[in-house]
């Protein structure tokens, strides 16, 4: 790993990961991709935003003898900072995967960012979903759009043997400047409960995540891997943890009602959250500690993490 | 990591060694009465699956045998229940509260191959509580006898326990089709009305009896095993535990003192 590209780089988790690579590995040089206009240098990196062209990427990572991806700009929902469509997220993806599979470039790792909400969240789940579990699109659009965004990255993965693709599905983030929807939820006043329910949930701390991205790019891993902070919390100590007061709801308050209880200032379940709290939601990161991976964080430090 | 205080946590975030429920306790120990023999069939230490015959409306059975395996034995014991349960309100958090969970090959193979814990599974699941009058203590087929291949796949021993009494707590006297769906219509409905009949339980004898466990030859860690290997084991288990509840109602004089 010595030149390094990093897209999504002016996202919460590009940024920190931009500053990791610089401070604590030995690259020789970061790259970060933003959309326009380009910002210039930040921090020791610079940035530059590439257009809509396969070729325009394949001069760059040609020129810059780049042997390293890193595709933040995926997966950014469980960060929030930003506003691009799923759609033009998939197309970038593809893009970049056409970029990186050319025979001309020198990449030889293509870390991807995608998450676990590729996963159902339902009753007959396991308690921690492995890399192999059932993935589904029944859940949400977002889904959708990862899942054909791995899909087309596997077949790069396949075309190109010289190329190792490691794709990474973060659990819900946390930390400073992160609002993913577990982390809003659990910064409110008062946690909505739904009556009955006491799920598992698993946050990760932001340190982890660059730790990880930067981990799997550094191995050059091939395949999909889980990232989550050590551990699980059911909501219920996340709550005492946290010195929350608990809101009991009944399901349907995250229904038709949410908007206006919104508006009110009610607590009731976001949009999406609403099988989350009642099911739970985590990850077995079982395959990337098997490859030396160990998280620095637990889920009690993601929660005192937490702006309170 | 930091030291955080706060009672001990298994890897999904529950509380081990919570005591059983002051309530259920007494409803094991004072009511139902329960009489455990051949304890010494339960392992020590090591992974067992143990499989029991199931009736009754309410799981209680399960709650019987989780209570009394860790009384006698110290060993917890993690129920596998069907994911319906985890459905609805306040059931699902007293199953996981019990230590259950999904019975899913992934949370199975977690238990038994690496934690080596005692897990429990009623196999004949909701056909077992929907026996009609006529099949009283006739053990229901045992499906796809999935539970054989898992104890196999996780190389640990199956443990049968043959549970006498819960029948006689809730008599059925007839199951209906409602809807689309079997229910039972047990005396304790016609005298406690149909929502309290639910809850409410015949202080019946209840008698548990640990059988040998069955060891099998087959290789722990294969992807697929032979249908008709699992499916002959499986029909073993059963013939065993049927044998030792016939047994056990012969050897009963009174439904009520045993």
């Amino acid at each position: 790993m010595k030149n390094v590209l990093v897209t999504g780089a002016s996202t919460t988790l590009g940024r920190r990961l931009v500053e990791h690579l610089l401070d604590h590995t030995d690259v020789d040089r970061v790259l970060g991709v933003e959309p326009p206009p380009a910002s210039g240098w930040v921090n020791g990196a610079e940035m530059l935003s590439l257009g809509g062209d396969h070729g325009e990427w394949v001069e760059t990572l040609c020129d810059d003898a780049i042997d390293t991806v890193i595709h933040c700009a995926l997966a950014p929902d469980r960060d929030g900072s930003h506003d691009t469509p799923a759609e033009a997220r998939v197309v970038e993806t593809m893009r970049l995967g056409a970029a990186v599979g050319h025979e001309s470039v020198p990449v030889r790792s293509w870390v991807i960012v995608s998450s676990s909400a590729v996963y159902p969240v339902t009753s007959h789940m396991p308690l921690l979903q492995p890399e192999d579990a059932e993935v589904g699109v029944e859940a949400a659009a977002e889904a959708e759009s990862l899942l054909e965004a791995e899909a087309y990255a596997r077949d790069v993965a396949e075309r190109t043997p010289h190329l190792n693709v490691a794709i990474l599905r973060l659990q819900q983030l946390c930390g400073p400047g992160v609002r993913g929807p577990l982390s809003a939820l659990l910064s409110e006043p008062a946690l909505p409960v739904v009556i009955g329910f006491d799920p598992a949930l698993q946050l990760l701390a932001i340190e982890d995540a660059v730790r990880a991205l930067s981990f799997a790019a550094q191995l050059e891993l091939a395949g999909h891997y889980n990232v989550a902070s050590s551990g699980v919390v059911r909501l219920s100590e996340a709550a005492r943890l946290r010195a929350r007061r608990t809101w009991p709801v009944l399901p349907f308050e995250a229904g038709p009602l949410a908007p206006l209880a919104s508006r009110l200032g009610l607590p009731h379940v976001p949009t999406g959250m609403l099988d989350v709290l009642r099911f739970g939601h985590a990850v077995d990161t079982a395959k990337l500690a098997a490859a030396g991976f160990h998280p620095e964080r637990d889920q009690r430090d993601c929660l005192a993490e937490l702006a309170s | 990591m930091s030291d955080h205080p706060g009672p001990t946590r298994d890897r999904w975030g529950r509380e081990v060694d919570a005591p059983t429920p002051a309530f259920f306790a007494a409803l094991v120990d004072r009511w139902f009465r329960v009489e455990w023999e051949g304890l010494e069939h339960v392992p020590r230490q090591g992974g067992a699956l143990l499989v029991s015959n199931h009736a009754g409306m309410l799981p209680v059975d399960a709650g019987i045998i989780h209570h009394g395996i860790r009384e006698h034995t110290g060993r917890p014991v993690f129920p596998l229940a069907h994911h319906g349960f985890f459905r609805y309100p306040f059931v699902g958090r007293m199953i996981s509260r019990m230590g259950g969970v999904v019975a899913h090959p992934d949370n199975a193979q977690r238990l038994l191959a690496e934690e080596k814990s005692l897990a429990l599974v009623l196999p004949e699941g909701a056909k077992g509580p929907l026996k009609p009058p006529s099949e009283r203590y006739r053990l229901q087929r045992f499906g796809r006898a999935g539970f054989v291949e898992t104890a196999m796949r996780a190389g640990v021993p199956i443990v049968p326990i043959a549970l006498m009494g819960i029948e006689d707590s809730t008599p059925a006297l007839a199951t209906f089709r409602v809807a689309g769906q079997d229910v039972p219509l047990t005396v304790n409905m016609l005298l406690f009305g149909p929502l309290l009949g639910w809850v409410a339980h015949f202080p019946a004898k209840i008698r548990a009896r640990v059988l040998p466990p069955v060891h099998f030859d087959e290789p722990a860690g294969e992807e697929h095993y032979p249908r008709s290997v699992v499916m002959d084991h499986g029909e073993v288990i059963r013939g065993r535990l049927q044998e030792a509840i016939s047994r056990m109602l012969r050897e009963r004089k009174s439904v009520w003192s045993g």
